[in-house]
């Protein structure tokens, strides 16, 4: 597929014994949100590693914009245009929110720590404040930041290196209803407003809320057990067998329509527990 | 050649000893123990203490020290690092620097500092002869003791259960929990056979070298090389490294012991160490509890206006008062003290600010002092052109350790850099043409342009200028983008990573500004010292540099000027024992609050807080009435539902 912005092929990892992907592939669209989904476990983390380089696959490759990438520098990809965002919040704690993004900016920009293009960059810091509704606590330290408030600082930070590929690790764990409506907004935003100079970026989406990544995404893969078991748009998936089993066990069947709201992420034991309380 | 094969056998039987000590503690808890040479040193004076000196029966003193004593320790030592366990991994070195640091101050206060023989445990005079080359009881009985001791270990862990639970907890110390194995039990194992291990080697070794303070525990240093062939991990390695080192240092010993050869001959397990680290690069891993690692944060810039206006009102004050009021030679000291804290703050630029642990900051002030008083004549009339050639060469000279050795994570860099020290230390500085051998070397003064820096007052300003400028500068860089560029590649190194930030480049660049610093500041010791020792500038003297920084504050400037301090105290004509016990003060402390990156002031802040608790008792009660009633709460709400 030349059209994708990114296409992995083939890519396998193992942890010792463990085989967290195996001959995955996964496309990304140039434009628009590409859903990752799948069972906690599934890999995801892990090929989002692989992507931004801080993994090494076993074997495989991944493509980004014609180039073969897979042994790029982690910096390389990133002055390259691909920005990520972390599960478990990985924020510069000790820095204030506007030094996380203002570094963020500094460290994507060729020779930006000799403060080259530091005024561009204190512009593209504030408005990306004011974009993300970040005014409040622009002089508190990250450290000190609810998950909620964390989650959007390293979007910001991830935004201000001004990516072409931006990738998102379950974005909305750890936000309530309001934030989570606030932050698909934001996030249909961004991938339909350039910025600046640039053109808006694409983003691959991994998230628990299936309910979202049903609305925003145009197309979907899903993984267990490290193995991609499925790919299309989100109606061809949520009717997936293979899907449905995946998350549900046996009974799957009870998996249809509206009710896909319950891809949590949890395994069907859980799920099932969840649903005998309510 | 068999003699010397039998000397080497004998030599290598040691250092397997201590080898096979550090790797077992590494493999099993995870903390390096740069303390062990303090802890066989320690270990043999108290069986100097119970045979020769209270004359206990070998028979007595032996089980006791092994059985008894070795095992005792090991506890109390497992005991302190234990605490430490969940610390990031500069906290745990600086905690195994400050032990070993305590030992090499303790024992000279206990048991004297003049040097002692220490006869043989096994015959001191039998001897026999294999086909030609005479064998000492002495030689034959540490291998055989080595050998049994390296049995007993590898059966132990082999077939008894404690060395099923070792493998369970250096597979997976979390699963190891899980399937009912003990990880602390069988640390405290590891840690006494490991304690035991260095009574022997301390015996041994002593027997061989004397008991002598100042040269036990490097010897022992000797064994990180064949630890580290051995990853920290490999026991059998660790072992037959040790034996290969011991043999092929007693052959070459055949092609020449004396002049630079034999310097070079004292100086193969040190380079073996740096090579070795560097070689096996990042397939070195360190061992770790899987509990996240989080490193104290602190704020940049955070009230650093505040700090700046005290600091500058002080300095001016200081400036205008001290030299007026105080005699030539306590100025003199004032000024050798600040040039000492420029150092420093190098120390707090890298411990402190980038996380990286480095033992060789005064060997680079050292190349900035032999530098000057090559290069800035008697009268100092070249002096800056003598610091541009310090420059010169301690910043190419740190780019070669730092190039290879900086990819690596902080154990392994801090090994690194003592080896670089260590390096210094026997080929360079004792160098007669290079380190003015016993005499030393003379710069009495300096001249910078139309100013001539030679009394006491005069260099005092000079020192003042220079902490100043350099304090100042690092504050100011730090609360811009280079400051920023640290921060983040300490938070979050795989962020800063994805974002574009080049680890490796930012601590590479950070590490060559230091080495230049850090000689511009041996420069000015060596014109306030007026005679320049090369021993001052020795691995040891960063060792102390290191944790009197910790002390007061590793990740602030009051660090820099708080080892400055304590260099201060100890040129001052003080009592005697002010000078003994300083050192020991300060080791017991920075075990104490190696924790807290901001060292004493924040202790102190702490114990404040906690006395004014005290004082207000009724916010107490407070406190105290409020727990059961949300505990109640809780479970209320639980029945409800
Ligand atoms: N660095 C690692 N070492 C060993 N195992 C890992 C590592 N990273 C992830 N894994 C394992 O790989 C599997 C996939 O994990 P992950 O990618 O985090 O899943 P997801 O993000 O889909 O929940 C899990 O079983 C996890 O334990
Ligand atoms: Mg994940």
């Amino acid at each position: 597929m030349s059209e994708s912005l990114l296409a992995a092929r083939g890519l396998t990892i193992r942890f010792g014994g463990l085989v967290a992907l195996n001959e995955v592939d996964l496309d990304v669209a140039p434009s628009g949100i590409t859903g990752l989904i799948g069972p906690n476990g599934a890999g995801k983390t892990t090929l989002f590693n692989v992507i931004t380089g801080l993994l090494q696959p076993t074997a495989g490759d991944v493509r980004y914009d014609g180039r073969d990438i897979v042994r790029w520098s982690p910096q390389r990809r990133g002055r390259a245009g691909i920005a990520r965002t972390f599960q478990r919040l990985d924020l510069f704690v000790g820095m204030s929110v506007r030094d996380n993004l203002r570094a963020s900016w500094e460290a994507s920009v060729p020779g930006g720590i000799f403060g080259r293009h530091a005024r561009d960059g204190a512009a593209l810091v504030d408005a990306m404040i004011e974009r993300l509704g970040l005014e409040d606590v622009a002089d508190r330290r990250a450290g000190t930041l609810p998950t909620g408030i964390g989650r959007m600082v390293e979007l910001g930070r991830a935004l201000c290196t001004r990516p072409r590929l931006l990738l998102l690790d379950e974005p909305s764990s750890g936000l309530d209803g309001t934030e989570t409506a606030r932050f698909r907004d934001l996030l249909v935003e961004i991938t339909g407003t350039a910025q600046h100079d640039r053109p808006a970026p694409a983003v691959l989406l991994v998230e628990h809320d299936v309910r979202l990544v049903m609305e925003v995404c145009e197309q979907i893969t899903v993984l267990d057990f490290g193995q991609q078991i499925a790919r299309g748009t989100p109606q061809e998936v949520r009717h997936d067998p293979a899907v449905i089993a995946a998350y549900l066990g046996d009974s799957g069947a009870e998996l249809t329509g509206a009710r896909s709201t319950e891809l949590t992420g949890a395994r069907s034991t859980e799920l099932t527990g969840a649903r005998s309380t309510t | 050649m068999l003699p010397y094969i039998v000397l080497g056998l004998f030599a290598g039987a040691i250092y397997a000893l201590a080898s096979l000590g550090v790797v077992l503690t590494y493999r099993t808890t995870g903390f390096f123990n740069f303390a062990y040479g303090g802890e066989a040193m320690f270990l043999a004076y108290v069986f100097w203490q119970l045979r020769d000196r209270w004359h206990l029966s070998q028979w007595i003193s032996i089980p006791l020290l092994l059985l008894v004593i070795a095992p005792i320790l090991g506890l109390i030592l497992e005991g302190v690092f234990r605490t430490m366990a969940s610390r990031s991994a500069d906290v745990q070195i600086v905690v195994a620097l400050g032990t070993l640091a305590f030992f090499t101050s303790f024992v000279p206060i206990v048991f004297g500092g003049t040097p002692h023989p220490l006869q043989s445990i096994f015959s001191p005079t039998a001897s026999f002869t294999v086909s030609g080359t005479i064998v000492t009881a002495n030689q034959a009985g540490t291998i055989v003791l080595v050998v049994a001791a390296g049995a007993l270990l590898f059966a132990l862990l082999r077939w008894s259960r404690f060395g099923t639970a070792t493998r369970a907890v250096v597979d997976n110390r979390d699963l190891a929990g899980l399937i009912g194995v003990n990880a602390n039990r069988v640390g405290q194992v590891a840690w006494i056979i490991a304690t035991m291990f260095a009574a022997l080697a301390g015996v041994l070794l002593s027997v061989q070298e004397n008991l002598v303070t100042y040269v036990l525990p490097f010897l022992v240093l000797y064994s990180f090389a064949p630890a580290i062939l051995g990853r920290l991990t490999n026991l059998p390695l660790a072992f037959a490294g040790a034996i290969a080192l011991g043999v092929i240092n007693s052959v070459l010993q055949k092609y020449g012991s004396a002049g630079f050869v034999a310097k070079l001959e004292g100086s193969i397990p040190y380079l073996a160490l740096f090579v070795l680290l560097v070689a096996y690069g990042k397939r070195l891993v360190e061992v770790r509890s899987s509990v996240r690692l989080i490193t104290g944060a602190h704020v940049i810039g955070d009230n650093t206006k505040r700090y700046a206006l005290v600091g500058g009102a002080l300095a001016v004050i200081g400036g205008t008062v001290l030299p007026q009021t105080l005699g030539a030679s306590t100025v003199g000291d004032l000024a050798q003290a600040m040039a000492y804290a420029v150092v420093a703050l190098t120390v707090v630029v890298l411990t402190g600010w980038t996380g990286q642990i480095s033992l060789a900051q005064m060997s680079f002030a050292g190349i900035g002092a032999v530098v000057a008083a090559h290069i800035a004549g008697t009268h100092g009339g070249l002096f800056p052109l003598a610091i541009l050639v310090a420059v010169l060469i301690s910043v190419p000279v740190s780019l070669l350790i730092g190039i290879p050795s900086l990819r690596l994570s902080g154990l392994f860099l801090a090994l690194a850099t003592m080896a670089f020290a260590l390096l210094m230390d026997n080929l360079v500085f004792s160098s007669n043409s290079i380190g003015g051998g016993l005499t030393g070397l003379n710069l009495t003064a300096a001249k910078i342009g139309p100013l001539r820096f030679e009394s006491a007052q005069s260099q005092f300003y000079l020192c003042g200028v220079a902490l100043i400028v350099t304090a100042f500068g690092a504050l100011w860089l730090r609360q811009g983008p280079v400051g920023r560029r640290l921060q983040m590649v300490r938070d979050a190194p795989d962020a800063a990573a994805t974002l574009g930030a080049s680890l490796t480049l930012t601590k590479l660049a950070v590490f060559a500004a230091c080495a230049a610093v850090a000689s511009i500041g041996g420069a000015l010791l060596a014109i306030t010292q007026g005679t320049i020792a090369p021993v001052n500038f020795d691995s040891s003297h960063s060792l102390a540099l290191l944790l009197a920084v910790v002390l007061g504050g590793r990740s602030l400037i009051s660090g820099a000027v708080f080892a400055g301090g304590v260099q201060l105290v100890q040129l001052l004509p003080l009592n005697a024992n002010v000078h003994t016990y300083l050192p020991l003060g300060i080791a017991v402390s920075v075990i104490m609050v190696a924790r807290e990156p901001e060292g004493l002031p924040r202790v102190s802040l702490q114990q404040l807080r906690y006395c004014s608790a005290v004082l207000y008792r009724r916010r107490m009660r407070e406190l105290l009435r409020l727990r059961p009633t949300t505990a109640r709460t809780a479970h209320a709400v639980g029945s409800n539902v």
